[in-house]
């Protein structure tokens, strides 16, 4: 197959799902608790997508990977040292925020500006790959708004599969309603992929590839560059953490056949 | 003050709204009441007026795009709909479902407008000015916020209104013309991600939860997956639940282990996974961490059947936790549902 | 050639990956903390610094690479107070509020607590002394069973100090240093053995994964790399595989020894939000305690920020008792009425142990040779008269980054003689080793009991170390006395007895000494196995080999005591059939305790219990 693509994989840094979150408010708006010693991780979707483009990029030699991510350098130094056990990558990091708290629309705009700016970009064989959620902010619209000021309007959201054909186009499987999945082909590069969790199992960590990545990714930290971003008139009113405790019964000593009539009776009622 | 647009669309069949369209047209109506500002409503569908008839009792001025072109749903022609509609209406404030459909390109359409956008709505209030809720760190923490910028499009969570009932009736529906891009992409089809009933079924009033622990090594030391797989399809026939699963029985696929076949990441709930809506869960054979946990986030009443005495969900996350083998429990189940279908 | 050292004997036929570096670290604690920050500042000070360039790897930066055990670099848990003066010193502008659970100290208490149960085990010198106490209570304002000095000694204030959690303070520090993308920090790497040319280290062989429990190659095998290193930093730690091999390797200095230690556990307690203003739990606060619930048993409470409270208790080695229970003892402590009044409505946020090596000079090693140096308490750093470390395990670090820096800076090698030149040189002259050398002797006296043990330590404290008491000082296998139960009932019967009940071995002891049931709550008072689930969890990662190893399994069968299964602090170490202790990786949580708290050492060895490279330990998001 002759089709090679410039894949970018937009991947955002959250906070490991294991940790207790606390919403705080400082003079800058909301934020975490302790947001910059929480233990960090690459978005899951993102991550997602970021196996997926390798894959992909494997598959099609001659294609290239580059992953951008915002979030403060030495968070992204930690994550990075994850991801790059992983797979192999050029990163483009920009040092901004962290938080699910900031404005979607400046971290596009930071983004958009990222990649516009790659040394050697063929924009007629971009593929721009992210989440289609996220663990922090969740808004699912970053990577859309990134492909709106790129001028990319072949746009798929909730991505579980691509296949490229011989002719570089290729088929996309969306998840919509119901627990399905739209087909579509498209006839190429360029064109946006939110992935959900895609079909590829986690590669396993290797930490060894890691440091020999690093040693390539380590310039790039080194050379990040600061963003600031706007609120884009976004004003909170409150956040919260919702009360989550439940007066629990717990049964101990239920017989199987007593347990199962509970249920029973449960699911029955109105 | 200019007007609340929403914007809707038709389903597959194209003459009708779907539920998502019409619980934001709910929202329109009770936002425009609150703002008093005039009320318009954007139609998609390939048969507008057919489909807008839906709309009449809500006495807005109805607007469409229409077409054989607009029965896909695509990023191109749906965004330069969305685009026209908005550009029309002039409204500084939009309502959306936050359907698959319109979650692919509202953001896109928000943009090209100069607006700014927020999606997963939850909840709208505020009397003079509009705050919005919406949930934070995948359902783990709520905030309500205010745009100044405009238009500011507001994407409504599906489920979390009452869809509009209005008496249909003909409406009067004013056309927009809108300039399509050379297709670049064409929708094929639909394929369902696993088959019947094993997938998430929003309309189901249960859903069961599979934890990793079916899969686990039993009492006498051996796996009883086969089994296991037999007794959860055996309660979703005989219940119609919907099935949810853990991340951590899903990825075992990955890992070599022994698997349940009709478990794909579909099924999955929690921090990685969906957020379903559902009045019941019943949980089995899962530890009910918070990763998890936050994937039951909208279910209502919550039941848990768990070998372990400390699990998380003996901790104040469901309601009613028994400490069984759930292989008996469901087995148990199984017998009394199949004498008595519910 | 380099060969690395491995206690499993390496396969010559395994084909190993090997990277160049310039810099390999080995453990992030404290004393790395404050090597990499000093190193990674005075490289932000120019980058283009010729001086800073890579050696391995021309064109690039100087690769610095540290290796660290733990799943995370905030898994340590351990709440200390500190002068924190050479911490300051690297952090002018500290404000400790950007440090989570960070607060100056802003009072401080020394307390004795008498024994309001009387199952403590009290020589007759020490009752004479309790009696006298409570019958003049009022007189000497005895309250809820404790007696406050008057006076907080000048050898134990930390006034003006901090209050920290260890691992908060890591990941804080940690993140100052990845911010630089300087240096990279490896969590979740653990360093197997050091790659020795003679005496000469090459640098470092990463543990091997994808091996079963004993180490043989499995699915997903791979050999750990071999990392060659211009400079090896040795930083793990008191129990730290590489330390402890290359001790074997070269020996101690003469007349150094490791024969002091204690084993520290704490919780972490969160006030209720109703905690009254007046109360004095503020944070800053800082209690010393001993005398309970052991006479030996010195404790500890810390208030942080946000209604947070470390309290804690350290058993020595010297505490003679084969049932070395810290788990239990630590829910007695909490619950002694001095204590239980402020913490009883408190929930158990976290919980966490280490050993700590309280050998201080005398256990110093040899600090550098050819390619290697060495900080923190595994370089006898810790001064156990003061009671702290953590401040001087910075200054170590700092000390030998300054040295690596002239080296840089100069174009020397790290030889032997140009470490010693530089590190050991801005070492000895340091305040670090003139208070050490002050402490010396002051724990002296605890070998001839404890009246003794205070009486030694107030003496050296008070006069700078010029009066101290002499003691011969057995290794650690001879100073438990299995003669010392009060009991008829052995430590083997009290096993079997544990077993039979389904009871850890420690509660089966304390129970029958007459110690009281602890009144579980599920809230404060936890079982064991809960306290490791509510707070921490530990993290085995799949695919390493075990690291707790038993030498000789004869010697197990036929000890008595089996104070290692006791002083578990995971009850990772559980009796096993046929009289042998079974370990359990899923549970450890690298406390070390294992290490010193056997009483059957092998000739030529320090204990029948190997300690070796392992992944992961007690992960705590809330330490």
């Amino acid at each position: 197959m002759s089709t090679t693509y410039q894949i970018v994989v937009c991947a955002g840094i959250v906070p490991d799902p294991l940790q207790s979150l606390e919403p705080v408010t400082g003079p800058n708006g909301p934020g975490l608790k302790n947001e910059m010693v929480l233990p960090a991780v690459l978005d899951p979707w993102a991550a997602s997508a970021l196996y997926e483009a390798a894959h992909l990029a494997a598959k099609l030699p001659g294609s290239k990977l580059w992953l951008v991510s915002l979030g403060p350098k030495a968070k992204l130094q930690q994550v990075m040292m994850t991801i790059a056990q992983k797979v192999a990558f050029e990163l483009v990091p920009i040092d901004g925020p962290i938080g699910g708290f900031t404005d979607a629309h400046a971290t596009a705009a930071a983004l958009a500006d990222a990649i516009a700016a790659l040394p050697g970009l063929d924009r007629t064989r971009l593929l721009l790959f992210g989440g289609w959620e996220s663990a922090s902010r969740g808004a699912g619209i970053t990577l859309q708004l990134v492909g709106e000021r790129l001028g990319i309007t072949d746009q798929f959201q909730g991505v579980d599969q691509i296949d490229v054909r011989e002719d570089g186009s290729f088929e996309v499987l969306e998840r919509v309603e119901g627990g399905k999945h739209q087909v579509s082909t498209c006839a190429g590069a360029p064109a946006v992929l939110g992935w959900a969790t895609g079909c590829l199992a986690e590669p396993r960590n290797n930490p060894q590839v890691g440091m020999a990545n690093m040693r390539t990714l380590m310039p790039a930290l080194q050379k990040a560059k600061p963003a600031t971003l706007a609120a884009n008139g976004l004003q909170y009113v409150d956040v919260h953490l919702p009360s989550q405790q439940r007066t629990t019964r717990v049964e101990r000593d239920m017989t199987p056949e007593d347990i199962a009539r509970e249920l029973v009776a449960w699911i029955g009622a109105e | 003050m200019k007007p609340i647009l929403v914007l809707t669309h038709a389903d597959e069949s194209g003459s009708a709204l779907t539920k998502a369209s019409l619980e934001a047209v709910t929202a329109g109506k009770d936002l425009a009441q609150q703002l008093s500002a005039p009320l318009v409503i954007g139609v998609i569908a390939v048969h507008a007026v057919a489909a807008a008839s839906a709309l009449a009792a809500t006495e807005a001025r109805i607007l469409s795009v229409t077409g054989e072109a607009f029965a896909q749903a695509r990023y191109a022609s749906d965004a330069a709909a969305c685009e026209a509609l908005c550009r029309a209406a002039d409204s500084a404030l939009v309502l959306a479902p936050g359907s698959s459909r319109f979650a692919r390109i509202a953001a896109g359409v928000a943009h090209r407008l100069g607006g700014v956008i927020d999606t997963h709505i939850t909840a709208l209030g505020g009397s003079s000015t509009v705050e919005a809720t919406r949930w934070f760190y995948r359902q783990r923490v709520e905030g309500v916020f205010h745009r100044e910028a405009s238009p500011w499009f507001l994407l409504l969570e599906p489920g979390t209104q009452t869809a509009f009932t209005g008496t249909p009736g003909t409406v009067q529906v004013e056309s927009v013309a809108v300039e399509l891009p050379a297709p670049r992409t064409y929708v094929t089809g639909v394929r369902a991600a696993s088959q019947g009933q094993q997938t998430i079924r929003p309309d189901a009033k249960l859903l069961l939860v599979a934890g990793a622990g079916w899969t686990k090594k039993q009492p006498d030391g051996q796996v009883h997956a086969t089994e296991a797989g037999q007794l959860i399809l055996g309660f979703l026939g005989n219940s119609g639940a919907s099935l949810g699963s853990s991340k951590s029985l899903v990825d075992q696929g990955g890992e070599g282990q022994p698997v349940l076949p009709f478990l794909t990441h579909m099924n999955q709930i929690g921090q990685t996974g969906s957020t379903p809506r559902h009045a019941k869960g019943l949980s089995t054979c899962c530890h009910g961490e918070e990763p998890h946990v936050v994937g039951w986030r909208f279910i209502g009443d919550r039941r848990a059947i768990s070998l372990d005495p400390n699990c998380g969900w003996t901790r104040g996350k469901a309601d009613v936790v028994y400490i069984a083998d759930a292989f008996q429990v469901i087995a148990k189940v199984n017998e009394l549902l199949s004498v008595n279908k519910p | 050639m380099s060969v690395a050292v491995q206690t499993q004997e390496a396969d010559a036929a395994v084909e190993r990956q090997t990277m160049e570096i310039d810099i390999a670290c080995v453990g992030f604690g404290p004393a790395m903390g404050g090597f990499l920050t000093t190193l990674t500042n005075a490289w932000g000070e120019n980058p283009a610094d010729p001086a800073f360039e890579s050696r391995v790897a021309p064109g690039l930066p100087l690769q610095v690479l540290c290796y660290e055990r733990a799943d995370d670099l905030a898994s340590g848990v351990s709440g200390v107070v500190t002068r924190g003066k050479a911490i300051r010193a690297s952090f002018p502008s500290l404000v400790p509020a950007e440090i989570p659970m960070a607060t100056e100290v802003q009072r401080e208490r020394v307390l004795y607590l008498l024994d309001p149960i009387g199952a403590s085990r009290r020589s007759a010198t020490l009752r004479l002394g309790d009696a006298v106490l409570r019958s003049a209570c009022s007189l000497l304002g005895v309250k809820d069973h404790a007696f406050e000095l008057p006076w907080t000694p000048a050898f134990l204030q930390k006034h003006g100090g901090l209050v920290l959690s260890i691992g908060q303070f890591n990941q804080w520090v940690a993140s100052q240093v990845m911010a630089s993308g300087f240096a990279q920090i490896w969590p979740g790497t653990p360093v197997a053995a050091p790659l020795l040319e003679g005496c000469a280290v090459k640098g470092v062989r990463l543990a091997d994964q994808g091996v079963d429990k004993q180490g043989v190659p499995a699915d997903g095998f791979m050999p750990g790399m071999d990392v060659h290193a211009l400079l090896t930093v040795l930083g793990d730690g008191p129990v730290g595989a590489l330390g402890q091999q290359l001790d074997e390797r070269l020996g101690l200095p003469a007349g150094h020894a490791h024969r002091e230690w204690a084993l520290g556990m704490k919780f972490v307690l969160e006030l209720p939000p109703h905690t009254p203003e007046d109360s004095p739990l503020q944070p800053g606060t800082v209690w010393h305690t001993f005398g309970y619930p052991e006479p030996e048993i010195f404790g500890f409470l810390y208030v942080h920020p946000d209604r947070l409270v470390s309290v804690g208790i350290f058993v020595p080695s010297w505490m003679s008792d084969p049932a070395r229970t810290a788990y239990r003892y630590l829910q007695h402590y909490i619950q002694h009425p001095a204590l239980w009044r402020h913490l009883k409505e408190t929930t158990l946020r976290s919980w966490g142990a280490k050993s700590l090596e309280e050998s201080g000079l005398r256990g110093e090693p040899f600090l550098t040779g050819d390619g290697f140096a060495r900080i923190g308490e595994g370089s006898g750093s810790t001064n156990m008269l003061t009671g702290s470390g953590v401040d001087e395990a910075w200054s170590t670090g700092v000390q030998l980054s300054e040295a690596v820096v002239e080296l840089l800076r100069t174009g020397k090698p790290f030889t032997h003689e140009n470490l010693a030149a530089t590190y050991e040189a801005r070492r000895r002259s340091s305040e670090v080793q003139r208070r050490a050398s002050e402490a010396q002797n002051a724990r002296n006296g605890f070998h001839g009991g404890v009246v003794r043990g205070l009486i030694g330590m107030a003496l050296a404290g008070l006069t700078g170390g010029r009066l101290s008491l002499g003691a011969h000082i057995p290794p650690t296998d001879k100073q438990i006395h299995p003669g010392n139960t009060t009991d008829d009932l052995s430590q083997q019967a009290a096993a079997m007895l544990a077993m039979d009940d389904g009871r850890p071995l420690h509660d089966a002891l304390m129970s029958a000494r007459g110690w009281p049931e602890i009144p579980f709550d599920g809230r404060l008072l936890v079982s064991h196995q809960d306290a490791l689930l509510l707070g921490g969890k530990v993290q085995a990662m799949p695919g390493f080999a075990d690291h707790v190893v038993f030498r000789d399994t004869g010697l197990c069968i036929s000890c008595n005591e089996k104070t290692c299964i006791a002083m578990c602090s995971g009850q990772a170490i559980t009796l096993g059939p046929d009289s042998l202790p079974a370990f359990e990786r899923e549970k450890c949580i690298h406390c070390g305790a294992c290490l010193w708290n056997c009483a059957h050492a092998p000739a030529g060895t320090q204990s029948n219990i190997q300690f070796r490279a392992g992944s992961g330990g007690l992960h705590s998001a809330e330490n």
